[in-house]
């Protein structure tokens, strides 16, 4: 196993290099007229094979929306490959002449793809089918938007929320307000009270201010992006990111250094009946609003409380991300894949899925807590059909600050170096954590790396042109 | 340490030498040999050149390959990462090779006199090796875990206070190179293997003459198995160098964990990273070629260090 | 080819370094270890037994320490979703309910059996031509043998980035990519590291036997068969096992070549629940968790039975005694 990805490394690319060098797979520069005609909707019914890759009906809201998308496709066979989407695999695939037809990846993956020449652009896709994009989130538009076209529809939401431990806040007298993220000095002060330790270990964490993943929220909060609108100018030494990697790190710097959070983090069952809130370890955090339903399974009667994630200037705001699907250069049945996505991500799918989570978690006797669907009308609809007042406070801002976080996020737009972007961010964030570097210098490194690879990529894309 | 290798190929040099075999069953000892031939041309030498060819190209894996010379390669010497991944995997590589062998050799030791239990012995140390890398992954964050792992929790009792394995860069390659010890299984198998080819009128005649268990170790055990404890290191030393699941699996994760330290970034793990995650497949075929002159660099030191085992795999001159 | 690709070449390394006729008189260490010995105390009979009983103690400790890791496996193979991490060895309460979900949820007979296919072939067609190939080398004098042979072994330390470079192109033209074929067909060239071990143990065979035999009027194909493999069974032992492991564990060629649920092996439909159920999933951790026992199982009750055999055996192979 230890060999195995350089393995992976070398034939994948030789694959790739080979067939590339060889014949033409009509990637990248199929001219538009030709794929709209692919995308022809009514005239024919679709048929044949459609290889879905990335996508796992796990739950009912995937399972029942794919069994309406294999109703709208009756003469068409759909099968799924199984497991997240595998990059190399997708990718192979892709440059072997033999994609799937249909690719569901995370948002944040469609730049470099579509920069690539990976996936086809959807307008026509869009337009011949009528897929509703307007309805679609704005951001999450951003996300799957490249060079001003639009490479795949979004799906799904996922937005932070502040959740905390009633009790310690109380015991320690912070108000739940304190922590909403709008007044800095607050959170360390309120950290410092929440914050107990024992024997020298940590008992109770005051606050997480989940780094290094949530930094692009601290700096949107205090107004700054991570990278320009248009997706060519990294900002990572902005100094507003520096002064919320600053504050952000200095949470952890109140409670005894991170590697002591992280460590005791890491210990609790996160997703057990022992989780942080219910065993009192944890004061409060921003974290994704799914963890609600954890929390709702898990530990009901935990003294729970909920507000919204708010800015600086004082508005609710969060950052945003999900899925989405996309139709891969060369798939052999444009057509039948647009009329999967149309259907997955229609208002009455959507509607159909939350009834059977809603039923479902009737049955077992738990809440429902909405579903972000990533489509504003769903979202609404759902909420009005199927969300009801639980009677307990906490449950009830909880679904409350999540449908509010949903209407304020924002997102990174799409780029061609995604990845290499947020290796650099990220790293400089860990080195500020692990003790290596202040904020300051680690952001420089970060912002001249990120740059390089940005430059080098959209050059590449600009010469393709 | 030699003598043992020494009789090993006096050995087979005397044997071969008593019964050469006539010329013409050359051609059936081409034919017994034909399978390796076939499979070497297709599957070494071909990819060999294929990938020094990529080396020399900019490629993003879906557009065709862009010779662009010897840039690879002029970045490759110029990038910061690499001096920093190859320094961790030196580091790495001259600390968990030689513990690897003498843990080796330790259990393979103890388990030769295990009797009758040796079975259920030996299947345990080889436990480990069977269990899929992703379960023992997880697990092992957990172990050392810096606040209430079962490892700090064990130095605990004897008054240490554990570091922060996982998170501490000083820390973290000790605490990788501990993890990597468990799946030490199969060289204890072959250490095992070759400790029950040491002639037991050797010990005998030791034993009589008075020498301890100690003695016997360093003058007859050691010398005696000299060539599989250095093959051992060999192979080690290469696979060392591409080391990669368990620290990729700890600190780089599956997409969902965003901290990683710059301590466990390894070779392959930055390599892996080029060729997949960033899509410079010309950078990461350069890297791979990189890598490949080390390993051989470094086997051909080791093996002129030790002259014992030319002979050893030479069989005779 | 297993042996170079999938796994660490340690895994799979099955260099042992069998002495090939030890000469008894000719090393000088033991009339020197014995000479430095003397004069010292002979041990005494309470020194050993609290030898014995240290050894004893030591053997089990370590062995506690390579089985916990399966222990803790089993364990919470055992425990209800919300209980996995709780780092308890004895579940505070216990469910069979895990087994059966992962039965009704995963194809594991299916992909067991392809699993089986494909370790079965691998394992034989590379222990055949592996023995073939370091027969040649150890039987006969061919001129280059020497150049060769240096090139088997060369071909041990090229890292699998180079050495694998092509193959997945090699399976494609033939239109073998989606089948089960890629995954061991490989290994009908033989391994070096194999080549390497199985070439030390037939040089460990007394020659004279293969002369008279051919006096007798075998040919070189009855004298491999008849003679030579029979003689080197645990080597031969040795090299189906390692390689059969190596072959069940392999994700890489399972990740590159299969596409279809129904075509998985093993570790590529562990791959696939962990996507599903683990990270990025749901997070039942506990579904990973037993579907890696369940596939875990078989392999340690082989190598078990094998054991005895190769470890044991090659005590036997004549040298001692």
């Amino acid at each position: 196993m230890r060999t195995a990805p350089l393995g992976r490394f070398a034939v994948t690319a030789t694959v790739f290099a080979l067939i590339t060098t060889g014949c033409a797979t009509g990637s990248g520069n199929s001219d538009s007229s030709a794929v709209a005609k692919a995308f022809g909707s009514t005239s024919a019914a679709p048929s044949g094979q459609l290889r879905v890759m990335g996508f796992g009906a796990d739950d009912e809201i995937g399972s029942t929306r794919l069994a309406l998308a294999k109703k709208a496709l009756p003469g068409v066979t759909v099968s799924l490959v199984e497991g997240d989407l595998d990059i190399q695999a997708f990718l192979s695939a892709v440059a072997a002449g033999d994609p799937p037809e249909l690719v569901y990846a995370n948002r944040d993956q469609i730049g470099t793809f579509a920069s690539r020449g990976a996936v086809l652009p959807l307008d026509a896709c869009i337009s011949s089918q009528g897929i509703a994009v307007d309805q679609i989130a704005k951001p999450a538009i951003a996300q799957v938007t490249f060079n001003k076209q639009v490479y795949a529809v979004p799906e799904f939401n996922m937005v932070q929320i502040v959740m905390a431990n009633s009790d310690l806040l109380g015991k320690a007298g912070v108000q739940l307000s304190q922590l909403s993220g709008q007044d800095w000095p607050a959170i360390t002060s309120a950290t410092k009270k929440l914050t107990a330790s024992s024997g020298g270990k940590l008992s109770v964490i005051g606050y997480d201010s989940k780094l290094p993943e949530f930094l692009p929220l601290w700096a949107h909060s205090n107004g700054a992006d991570l990278l320009s609108a248009d997706g060519r100018k990294a900002q990572l030494n902005d100094p507003k990111v520096v002064e919320a990697l600053t504050f952000a790190n200095g949470v952890y710097q109140a409670q005894g250094g991170f590697a002591k959070v992280k460590a005791y983090r890491d210990a609790a069952d996160f997703f057990g009946k022992e989780n942080q809130y219910a065993t009192g370890t944890l004061g409060a955090m921003p974290m994704e609003q799914w963890y609600v339903n954890v929390l709702n399974e898990m530990s009901p009667k935990a003294p729970l409380a909920f507000t919204p994630f708010v800015g600086k200037d004082g508005k609710p705001v969060a950052f945003a991300s999900g899925s989405a699907w996309a139709i891969p250069a060369g798939s052999k049945n444009a057509a039948a894949a647009c009329t999967f996505i149309k259907t997955m991500t229609a208002v009455d799918s959507w509607m159909a899925a939350a009834k059977a989570r809603a039923d479902a978690r009737a049955k077992d006797k738990l809440l429902f807590t909405g579903l972000l669907t990533g489509n504003k009308t769903a979202d609404e609809k759902i909420r009005s059909t199927f969300v009801k007042p639980s009677g307990v406070k906490a449950w009830d801002d909880a679904v409350k600050a999540t449908y509010l976080a949903n209407d304020n996020t924002f997102s990174l737009p799409a780029n061609p170096a995604d990845a290499e972007f947020k290796t650099a961010w990220q790293d400089a964030v860990n080195r500020v954590l692990n003790g290596q570097q202040q904020p300051k210098p680690a952001l420089d490194a970060a912002q001249q790396q990120a740059q390089a690879a940005l430059d080098k990529a959209w050059a590449a894309w600009d010469a393709k042109k | 340490m030699t003598s043992g290798l020494l009789a090993t190929s006096k050995a087979v040099r005397h044997s071969e030498r008593k019964s050469a075999v006539s010329a013409h069953d050359s051609r059936a000892a081409w034919l017994f040999i034909s399978p390796w031939l076939i499979g070497f041309a297709i599957f070494t030498a071909w990819p060999l050149i294929y990938s020094g060819y990529l080396s020399l190209t900019d490629y993003d894996v879906i557009n065709a390959p862009n010779f662009v010379g010897l840039d690879n390669y002029r970045q490759l010497a110029a990038d910061p990462k690499i001096a920093q991944s190859l320094g961790n995997t030196l580091y790495y590589t001259v600390i968990q090779v030689p513990l690897h062998v003498l843990v080796a050799l330790g259990l393979a030791l103890l388990l030769q006199r295990a009797g009758r239990a040796s079975g259920f012995f030996r299947t345990a140390f080889f436990l480990p090796k069977m269990t899929p890398p992703v379960a023992i992954g997880i697990m092992l964050l957990l172990l050392f875990n810096g606040q209430s792992g079962v490892i700090n929790g064990v130095l605990g009792w004897f008054g240490f206070q554990g570091p922060s394995w996982t998170t501490d860069p000083n820390w973290v390659k000790p605490g990788l190179i501990l993890m990597s010890l468990w799946t030490v299984g199969s060289s204890v198998i072959i250490v095992l293997a070759a400790l029950r080819e040491v002639p037991d009128h050797l010990h005998d005649a030791a034993k009589i003459d008075g020498a301890n268990s100690w003695q016997r170790l360093v003058r007859i055990t050691i010398p005696m198995i000299g060539g599989t404890l250095f093959f051992l290191l060999i192979v080690n030393t290469i696979a060392s160098f591409q080391t990669f699941t368990e620290a990729y699996t700890a600190y780089f994760g599956s997409g969902n964990t965003t901290y990683s330290n710059d301590a466990a970034l390894f070779y392959a793990i930055y390599l892996f990273q080029q060729g997949f995650e960033y899509l410079h497949m010309g950078y990461a075929s350069a890297m791979a070629w990189v890598l490949f002159a080390i390993i051989m660099a470094v086997t051909v030191v080791q093996l002129v260090l030790s002259k014992k085992f030319v002979f050893y795999l030479g069989g005779h001159r | 080819m297993t042996a170079v690709e999938g796994t660490p070449p340690a895994a799979s390394t099955p260099l042992v370094a069998p002495v090939a006729e030890p000469l008894p008189s000719s090393p000088a260490t033991p009339a020197a270890g014995a000479k430095a010995a003397q004069g010292r105390q002979r041990r005494r009979p309470v020194a050993s037994w609290l030898g014995v009983t240290l050894r004893w103690l030591a053997l089990l400790a370590f062995s506690l320490l390579f089985v916990y890791p399966f222990l803790w496996l089993v364990s919470a193979s055992f425990k209800p979703r919300s209980e996995v991490f709780d780092n308890r060895l004895i579940p505070r309460t216990f469910t069979f309910d895990n087994y059966l979900q992962v039965w009704r949820e995963a194809p594991l007979g299916v992909w067991m059996l392809n699993t089986v296919i494909v370790t079965v072939l691998a394992a034989l067609t590379v222990t055949i031509s592996s023995a073939m190939v370091a027969w040649g080398f150890a039987y006969f004098q061919f001129r280059g043998r020497k150049a060769l042979f240096g090139l088997v072994v060369a071909t041990m330390m090229l890292p699998g980035a180079v050495t694998l470079i092509p193959t997945f192109l090699i399976w494609k033209s033939l239109g073998m990519v989606g089948t089960l074929t890629p995954l061991w067909a490989g290994n009908l060239f033989g391994s070096a590291f194999y080549i390497f071990l199985l070439r030390q143990f037939f040089l460990g065979l007394p020659r004279e036997l293969f002369e008279a035999a051919k006096i007798d009027g075998a040919n070189n194909w009855t004298i491999f068969v008849r003679l030579a493999l029979p003689l080197c069974k645990p080597a031969i032992i040795l090299t189906l096992l390692f390689e059969f492991q190596a072959a069940w564990t392999d994700l890489m060629r399972a990740l590159v070549y299969l596409r279809d649920s129904s075509d998985f092996t093993v570790p590529r439909g562990l791959k696939a629940l962990l996507d599903r159920y683990g990270f990025g999933g749901e997070w039942h951790w506990e579904i990973v968790v037993t579907a890696s026992v369940i596939t875990t199982v078989p392999m340690i009750v082989l190598f078990f039975l094998g054991q005895r055999h190769f470890v044991g055996g090659i005590a036997g192979t004549g040298t001692k005694g």
